[in-house]
């Protein structure tokens, strides 16, 4: 593998040793995957450190504390529990401030912190090639697919290209990898977000870890369209990139999404594949303590469309309607007056985690010396394929898969209100 | 006794390991079918469902799943749960080899035989992640 001579310096250790240990773990994933070199990155959405697993918050204060600092722009992925909020969420106290320190070890090293999955509603907008990392793999998707970015799908190595600014050119960092491998045609015009979230589940499963190219949307797909389509993509399957000829740069038709040809046969996107992801995360006995909305974590205008729907309603005594999104986008929320039309109708609005990613969670594994204990949920109510596939393994209560605007309407009238009426 | 028998795969890294081989037939998804704290594989794998990974040479297909599969792999270690060393047929996700580096696990893919057939559970394996040679007995 061809090093430049800065990255040699590194490995010599004659940067200090956070340095040396970065560069080291990232020369071993390049040989692993056989890369030539390693290129710039110019952006990094990195590991949080998560409160809910052991000595996990400590990994990024070692760090921080050895002095390491990031190099590039870089965000913090989403945490385990909300850093301000999080007496409404029922966390102990215990848990939020061993999170809070995952955020000034982020601030000592130059990091922006964030704590969300979807940084770009935040503000970091990679642009079109810039070789980048991502820990989450709705980012990688998000920034390959619609910004045209380069990024794999990364772990904690994420943090070392923060540091060192460089990263092994493989996989989705090289032109080759960045070319469909499925076509899928759409048959019917999704009808909200929440179908767009459907279709990618169920297209994903036949994609495994390829790159689906869609063609026949009737019309351009939103932004918030395209994030949901991707997050729920990457979840049942491996993938990284999906490609929507005429929106992916640099993509203007599905022939220069396949430059050695169409492929013959063709992955169909209907309604039954829609109805599919809806039943399949119809779980239990309908009845729920709790409704979600915002995974991945929403955009203002997500937020406006919530505040809408809520606006003169009022949630179900006894049920709790969460909305979770970045700090960021509460803070422009609240600044429009949407925050307060949604807590005057009792939803509570939560930053930098969700239901999956917060003490709900059985399959973590927290310090037990900080007292977390799940609580026995008899249901969530969603309106993502994401977050029902992760609660479903990780909450591990049933789930009940609905549109956004049904998902609210079941939390005003303490009814689950299924996005297909039964027919 | 047979004589030992080794099997020629890419070695990504990692130092000479021996342990019992624990084979899983079905690709594993680190981030929900381990439990990190047992080590035990809850998630729908009929060959290995119930069997414990720590300390066990795993053999398997490949990876699949959530990005996030490294931070299960590293709590695995931190919990002492973790497999002793992976033998995968394809080269798994890039999170999986993050964690597997960080746990000093040793990876190796692509052996040069079906080893999800020719490796039983319980067979001693002596793995070198360096050369990616796995030798099989008394090695």
């Amino acid at each position: 593998m061809n090093l430049s001579p800065r990255d040699e310096e590194m490995l010599e250790g004659r940067h200090g040793e956070p340095l040396r240990k970065a560069m080291e773990g990232l020369v071993t994933l390049g040989r692993a995957y056989n890369a030539e070199d390693m290129v710039d990155i110019g952006y990094a959405h990195i590991h949080a450190g998560m409160a809910m697993y052991k000595d996990d918050v400590e990994l990024m204060e070692e760090l921080a504390d050895a002095g390491a600092k990031v190099v590039v722009p870089s965000s913090a992925n989403i945490a385990n529990a909300d850093l301000v909020n999080w007496r409404q969420t029922g966390a102990p106290e215990s848990l939020a401030r061993l999170q809070n320190r995952a955020a000034g070890a982020h601030h000592k090293m130059g990091s922006a912190a964030a704590f969300t999955c979807t940084p770009y509603w935040a503000g970091h907008w990679p642009t079109w090639n810039m070789h980048m990392v991502s820990i989450e793999s709705t980012v990688t998707i998000f920034c390959n697919s619609v910004l045209g970015a380069r990024s794999n799908r990364d772990g904690f190595f994420a943090v070392y290209a923060s540091m060192t600014g460089r990263y092994p050119r493989f996989g989705y960092h090289l032109d080759a990898q960045r070319q469909g491998t499925h076509l899928v045609r759409v048959e019917c015009m999704p009808e909200s977000v929440s179908d767009f979230s459907a279709l990618g589940f169920h297209v994903g499963r036949s994609v495994g870890g390829g790159v689906a190219v869609f063609e026949g949307f009737a019309r351009r797909p939103t932004m918030d369209e395209m994030d949901a389509l991707g997050a729920a993509l990457g979840t049942s399957g491996g993938i990284s990139m999906f490609i929507v000829p005429g929106v992916t740069p640099p993509y203007a038709n599905a022939e220069e999404a396949f430059p050695n040809g169409l492929p013959n046969d063709a992955i169909i996107a209907n309604e039954a594949g829609i109805r599919t992801t809806y039943e399949h995360f119809t779980e239990g006995d309908g009845s729920f303590d709790l409704v979600h909305v915002g995974c991945p974590h929403a955009s203002f205008e997500e937020m406006k469309d919530y505040a809408q729907l809520l606006d003169g309603k009022r949630v179900k005594d006894g049920i709790d309607l969460w909305v979770t999104t970045s700090r960021s986008v509460r803070n422009m929320a609240r600044e429009a007056g949407y925050v307060a039309i949604m807590e005057k109708a009792g939803a509570k609005v939560i930053s930098d985690t969700c239901p999956m990613s917060c003490h709900f969670a059985c399959t973590a594994s927290p310090d037990p010396k900080l007292g977390v204990k799940p609580p026995v949920l008899r249901g969530i109510v969603l309106d993502s394929a994401k977050q029902a596939k992760y609660v479903h393994d990780m909450v591990r209560c049933p789930v009940l898969l609905t549109s956004t605007e049904k998902a609210i309407e079941s939390a005003v009238t303490g009814s689950f209100v299924p996005r297909f009426s039964a027919s | 006794m047979s004589p030992p028998r080794i099997i020629h795969g890419r070695g990504l890294f990692g130092d000479k390991v021996r342990g019992p081989a624990l084979v899983a037939k079905e690709p594993v998804s680190f981030l929900g079918d381990v439990d990190i704290t047992t080590g035990e594989i809850i998630g729908e794998l009929p060959s290995v469902k119930g069997k414990r990974m720590g300390g066990m040479v795993l053999v398997f297909p490949g990876s699949m799943g959530s990005a996030g599969a490294w931070r299960f792999i590293y709590q695995q270690f931190i919990h002492n749960t973790h497999p002793l060393a992976l033998i995968a047929k394809e080269l798994p996700d890039p999170s999986v080899v993050q964690g597997a580096i960080m746990a000093g696990i040793p990876v190796i893919c692509e052996p040069n035989e079906d080893v999800l057939n020719s490796i039983e559970n319980g067979d001693i394996l002596t793995i070198d992640g360096k050369a990616g040679t796995i030798t099989v007995g008394n090695g």
